[in-house]
C-alpha cells in the first residue's frame, strides 16, 4: 500500500501531471506540503504525521492483473473449445466437398494428376488455399483433424477479439467482448466444421487487430500489413469482402483520437488502394475463373426463394440478443466515454462523442450486413454461419455493453452474468439444432460401401458426402447428384434436368442410386415412381434417417 | 476491518458477511464443466439406447444392421437350388439334417406353410440360414378374401410383418398365394377374380417396399396349366416390377404328364409369353408307385437341361398320398444318384 514492493506502479519518475495515474485533482494551499499529489506513492512520511494514500489500489497495469486476465480468457476458450467439440455428425456436404477438392488438388501438386471437375468457377472461395490446408491435415489427422484446424481457427479470432477489445476499449470490455462472441451459435458451430468460414473469420480478426494495434504510434507501413491479410481472407472465402470497408474505416477511427484527420484520411486512403492492388493482382494471376466464380457465387449471386421475413426471424434468433447487447454498449458508450474506476483518470484525447457514435455504429452495422445482403437475395444458403461474421466486429460494443452492465466496482455482477447464460444457453441450444441439419450418413456410406464395383456409375442426392467417405476406391466420374446432370442417351441426344435423369433411369445407366428427399424433394418423387415400375431397378433398403428438420428415408436402389 | 485514516488506525466493526466457502465455489466450478463434458449432442435415441458397433452384425441406428442384406446375387444363382418341404423344419433343423443324410446333399430351399394372419417367426429364417439354406414361405390367404386385401383389410398385419422381415435381414422368399390359376383354393379361380388378386399382390409388395423389407424375393406360383384350360396365366401376373421369380407346381402322377416336357412345357411355354424371369419348380414330387424312380430321374434330368429353371422344390409330405422320397427306396437310391450331380445344391451363404 505505501511506498514500493511488487505492487507499486511504474511510473516515470517525477509524477507529474501528465502521468496518466496522477488525478486532475490538486491539492490546495493549506494542507501539509508533505502529502503528495498522486497514490501514496510519495516518499516515506517524516515522523508524526501519516500520509493519505489517493485511493487503495491501483489502476496500473502489473503482473497478477494480466495473468489474472489471461486466466480468465483461457477459461474462455476452454469453454468455446468443449462447447464446439461436443457437436457431434458425420461430414456435411460442404465440408465433404472442400475436402474433396483439396485432396484432388493436392494430388495435382504431388503427383500431377490432373485436377480435374473445374472447380475454380464455381467455388465461392479459391480452391489452392484452404482446401488444400484442410485436405493435408485430413490426410494425416482425418475429418476431426480437419474439423480441429477450424477451432483453431475460431480460438484465434476469440484471442484477438479480446485484444483488439483490449485495446479499443479496456480489460474487462475485452473479456466481456470474447466471453459473448465465444458462446454464439455460428462461433460454436464453425469451430468444428471444416469449411473456410473459420478460416476467413480468423483472417479478418487478425486485420481489424492490426489496424487496432497499429493505431496509437506505429508508421503507417505497419498499419498497411492489414492489406496482405484482408486480401488473404477476401481469396480464402470471396464474401469477405463485404467486410473490407469495415476493416478500413475501423483503421481510420482507430488512428483518429492519436493522428488527428491527418492519420484518418492517409489510412482510409493508403490501406483500401493497396489492398485493392493485391487483389486485382492476384485475380490477374490466376485468371478468368476466378472473376466469374466471385460473380456466380458472390457478387451477382443467383436469387432464391426464400421469404425475407423468415430470414429476419432466423437472424434474431440467432444474433438477436447479441446486436441488443452490441446496441446498448453503442448507446452507453456514447453517453460516456469513461470505462474505469479509477478516480480522475485522464480522458484521452479526439474521443469525443461523434467518434464514440461512430464507432459503435460502424461495428454493429457491420453485423446488419450479411443478413440484409442474404435477405436482399432471398436465399438462407449458409445464412447461420454469415451471422457469425458481422457479430465478430460487433462483439467490441458487445463487450462494452456487458461491462456499462455490470457497473463501476462490479456492482451487478449478476445482469452480465444473466445476459451471459443465456447467450450460452441460445449458442449451444443452437449451434446443435444446426449441425444436426444434416442427417448422419453412416449406415447409407456403409451400404454404399458394399455395392461398390469397378466402373459403376452412383447417383446419389448429396453426392460429394459419399464421394469423400469412398474417394479411396473410387473416382470423381462415378458420382453423380440430382442437383444438375447432362446425359447423352444412345441416339446422341444431350438431355439435362429431369429428362436426363429419367432417359438414364430407363437405360440402367446407373448401378446405384441413392434419394432422401432433402433436397430435390420434387425430382425424388418422380425418380422413386419410375424406378418402381421400370423393372431395371430393385429396392435394396430403405434407411430412416433423422435431422433437425424432422425424419426421413435414404431409399437405395439397385440395378437388377 | 482496519482503516487508516489521519486520526491513526481505526477498528470499524463491520457487519460478517456469509461466505461461500471456497470447495465449494470449486464443487460447482468442476459441476459446470463437467456438464459440458457430458452434454453430448448425439440424436436422443441413439443415446438412450448406448448403441455400439463389434461382435455379430454392427448394430446402427435403432438397433438395426448396419447394412442391409441384398439378395440380388441369389436370384440367378451359379447352380441349381435342390429344395425340400419337410415335415417340421425350419422350426426344427433335426428333419433337414435327417433328409440331407438320405440324399447324400445338404438342401438349400426349405419349404414351409403359412396361414394369412400368422405371425413372422424370425427362428425359421435363421435355422434356414444356419443351415445353408433359403426358407420358402408360402403364404395362404385363407381369410379375408384376395378382394380385401387388395382394399387395405390386411394392411396393418401386412406392415408389421413386413416390419419383422426387414428386421431380420435375412433372405427370405415369399410364395403369396400359389395355385391361384386352380378352383381349389378360396384365392383361386372359384371366388377370386384375376384383377383383384393383382391388386392385393401389388398392394402386399408396396408395403414391404413402403417399409424397407427388401430382403424378400417375390415368388409367383401358377400350378401347371395342364387341367386348367379355362384360366390363362397372364391375367394373374403382377408385373416384372414385383416378381423375382416364377414358381411352377406340378406334380407327375398315375394319370397326369410322365415326362419333363409334357409335365412342364405348356406351363413354361405360357408364361415365356409375358415374362422372362428365372423358372423354380416350386413344388413337386412323384405319386407313389412303380414309376416313381423313373419320375425322379426325369424330374432331375429335365431341371439340368433346362437353362432358365434355377432348381426344384420337393414336396417331402404325407398328404392325400405319400410323396415322400423316403417310403420308396429305388426312388430314393435314383434321388440320391440325381443329387449326387454337382450341378444340383450350394450353399447360399457362399453366394
Amino acid at each position: 500500500m505505501t511506498g514500493g514492493g511488487r505492487f507499486a506502479a511504474k511510473r516515470n519518475g517525477r509524477g507529474e501531471v501528465g502521468d496518466p495515474w496522477s488525478p486532475a485533482v490538486e491539492f490546495g494551499p493549506g494542507v501539509d506540503p508533505r502529502l503528495q499529489p498522486g497514490q501514496g506513492h510519495a516518499a516515506p512520511p517524516s515522523a508524526g504525521l501519516p500520509w493519505i494514500p489517493q485511493s487503495g489500489w491501483t489502476a496500473a497495469p502489473s503482473w497478477r492483473r494480466t495473468w489474472v486476465s489471461r486466466a480468465i480468457l483461457l477459461g474462455i476458450l476452454v469453454v468455446q473449445a468443449l462447447l464446439s467439440l461436443r457437436l457431434r455428425n458425420t461430414a456435411f456436404e460442404d465440408e465433404a466437398l472442400y475436402l474433396y477438392v483439396g485432396h484432388l488438388q493436392l494430388d495435382q501438386f504431388l503427383d500431377g494428376t490432373p485436377g480435374s471437375l473445374g472447380f475454380t468457377a464455381s467455388f465461392s472461395g479459391s480452391p489452392v488455399l484452404y482446401p488444400v490446408l484442410a485436405a493435408t491435415v485430413e490426410s494425416i489427422f482425418g475429418l476431426a483433424g480437419a474439423r480441429a484446424l477450424s477451432l483453431v481457427f475460431m480460438l484465434g479470432a476469440t484471442v484477438l477479439l479480446y485484444s483488439l477489445t483490449r485495446l479499443l476499449f479496456n480489460e474487462r470490455a475485452g473479456l466481456c467482448a470474447a466471453a459473448a462472441f465465444a458462446t454464439t451459435q455460428s462461433t460454436l458451430f464453425l469451430g468444428n466444421f471444416a469449411t473456410y468460414d473459420a478460416a476467413a473469420i480468423f483472417l479478418l480478426a487478425l486485420a481489424a487487430w492490426i489496424v487496432v494495434r497499429t493505431a496509437p504510434n506505429s508508421a503507417i507501413l505497419a498499419c498497411l500489413l492489414a492489406a496482405p491479410v484482408a486480401a488473404l481472407a477476401v481469396a480464402v472465402k470471396y464474401a469477405a469482402l463485404m467486410f473490407l470497408p469495415t476493416v478500413v474505416m475501423l483503421a481510420a477511427l482507430a488512428v483518429f483520437p492519436h493522428r488527428g484527420w491527418g492519420g484518418l484520411v492517409l489510412r482510409s486512403i493508403l490501406l483500401p488502394a493497396v489492398t485493392a492492388a493485391i487483389l486485382a493482382g492476384a485475380l490477374a494471376l490466376a485468371g478468368d475463373n476466378y472473376l466469374h466464380a466471385v460473380r456466380v457465387t458472390t457478387t451477382a449471386r443467383a436469387v432464391g426463394n426464400a421469404d425475407p421475413l423468415e430470414l429476419l426471424l432466423d437472424c434474431l434468433e440467432w444474433g438477436g440478443g447479441f446486436l441488443a447487447l452490441a446496441l446498448l454498449g453503442t448507446v452507453s458508450y456514447a453517453r460516456r466515454e469513461g470505462m474505469g474506476e479509477v478516480p480522475g483518470l485522464r480522458q484521452a484525447a479526439n474521443r469525443g462523442r461523434r467518434w464514440r457514435l461512430a464507432l459503435g455504429l460502424l461495428l454493429c452495422g457491420t453485423a446488419l450486413l450479411a443478413p440484409a445482403y442474404q435477405m436482399h437475395l432471398h436465399t438462407g444458403v449458409s445464412l447461420h454461419k454469415h451471422v457469425g461474421y458481422g457479430l465478430l466486429f460487433a462483439a467490441p460494443m458487445a463487450g462494452v455493453g456487458m461491462s456499462r452492465l455490470v457497473g463501476a466496482h462490479f456492482r451487478y455482477p449478476q445482469l452480465a452474468i444473466l445476459i451471459w447464460v443465456t447467450l450460452l444457453t441460445l449458442g449451444m441450444t443452437q449451434s446443435q439444432n444446426r449441425y444436426h441439419a444434416w442427417a448422419d450418413s453412416t449406415r447409407m456410406i456403409a451400404t454404399l460401401e458394399s455395392q461398390l464395383k469397378p466402373g459403376g456409375r452412383y447417383l446419389v442426392e448429396a453426392s460429394s458426402v459419399p464421394r469423400y467417405y469412398l474417394r479411396a476406391e473410387t473416382t470423381a466420374d462415378q458420382w453423380a447428384s440430382t442437383y444438375a446432370m447432362t446425359y447423352t442417351d444412345r441416339t446422341g441426344r444431350r438431355l439435362s434436368g429431369e429428362r436426363a435423369y429419367r432417359a438414364a433411369i430407363g437405360a440402367a445407366y446407373f448401378d446405384v442410386i441413392v434419394l432422401d428427399r432433402t433436397v430435390t424433394r420434387e425430382l425424388d418423387d418422380k425418380l422413386v415412381q419410375q424406378l418402381g415400375t421400370n423393372g431395371n431397378y430393385r429396392l435394396l433398403a430403405k434407411l430412416p434417417y433423422r435431422n433437425s428438420h424432422g425424419s426421413g428415408y435414404y431409399q437405395i436402389w439397385v440395378k437388377r | 476491518m482496519r482503516t487508516v485514516s489521519r486520526l491513526g488506525t481505526l477498528r470499524v466493526p463491520r457487519p460478517r458477511a456469509r461466505r461461500v466457502s471456497r470447495p465449494l465455489i470449486g464443487l460447482l466450478l468442476v459441476g459446470l464443466l463437467g456438464s459440458f463434458l457430458g452434454c453430448s449432442s448425439r440424436p436422443i435415441d441413439q443415446r438412450s439406447r448406448g448403441a455400439t458397433d463389434g461382435g455379430g452384425s454392427p448394430e446402427g441406428q435403432s438397433g438395426e444392421a448396419l447394412v442391409p442384406f441384398d439378395v440380388r446375387p441369389l436370384l440367378k444363382p451359379p447352380r441349381k437350388y435342390l429344395g425340400a418341404a419337410l415335415d417340421g423344419a425350419p422350426e426344427s433343423l433335426a428333419p433337414v439334417r435327417d433328409f440331407a443324410a438320405r440324399i447324400g446333399k445338404q438342401p438349400n430351399l426349405l419349404e414351409y406353410y403359412l396361414e394369412w394372419g400368422g405371425g413372422f417367426d424370425p427362428r425359421r429364417v435363421r435355422n434356414a440360414r444356419a443351415a445353408s439354406a433359403l426358407p420358402v414361405m408360402v403364404w395362404e390367404p385363407f381369410e379375408p378374401s384376395i378382394a380385401d386385401i387388395a382394399d387395405g383389410a390386411s394392411d396393418a398385419y401386412t406392415r408389421k410383418f413386413a416390419t419383422a422381415v426387414r428386421t431380420a435381414n435375412l433372405p427370405v422368399v415369399i410364395s403369396f398365394g400359389h395355385e391361384m390359376n386352380g378352383h381349389w383354393y378360396p384365392w383361386g379361380t372359384e371366388a377370386t377374380d384375376p384383377a383383384d388378386f393383382v391388386r392385393a399382390w401389388r398392394r402386399i409388395h408396396d408395403i414391404f417396399q413402403d417399409v424397407g423389407a427388401a430382403n424378400v424375393i417375390w415368388v409367383w406360383s401358377p400350378n401347371v396349366i395342364n387341367y386348367l384350360p379355362d384360366a390363362p396365366l397372364e391375367p394373374f401376373y403382377p408385373g416384372d416390377s414385383y416378381v423375382d421369380w416364377i414358381g411352377v407346381v406340378g406334380y407327375y402322377t398315375d394319370s397326369g404328364a410322365s415326362t419333363f416336357p409334357t409335365l412342364f412345357g405348356p406351363t413354361t411355354a405360357a408364361v415365356r409369353r409375358f415374362t422372362r424371369k428365372p423358372i423354380l419348380i416350386a413344388e413337386t414330387a412323384a405319386e407313389p408307385g412303380p414309376r416313381k424312380r423313373r419320375d425322379v430321374a426325369d424330374l432331375f434330368a429335365g431341371v439340368a437341361a433346362s437353362p432358365d429353371v434355377i432348381g426344384f422344390i420337393w414336396f417331402d409330405h404325407h398328404k392325400r398320398a405319400d410323396w415322400r422320397i423316403g417310403s420308396d427306396p429305388s426312388a430314393l437310391a435314383e434321388f440320391k444318384r440325381g443329387a449326387a450331380n454337382g450341378l444340383f445344391g450350394f450353399d447360399v451363404k457362399q453366394i
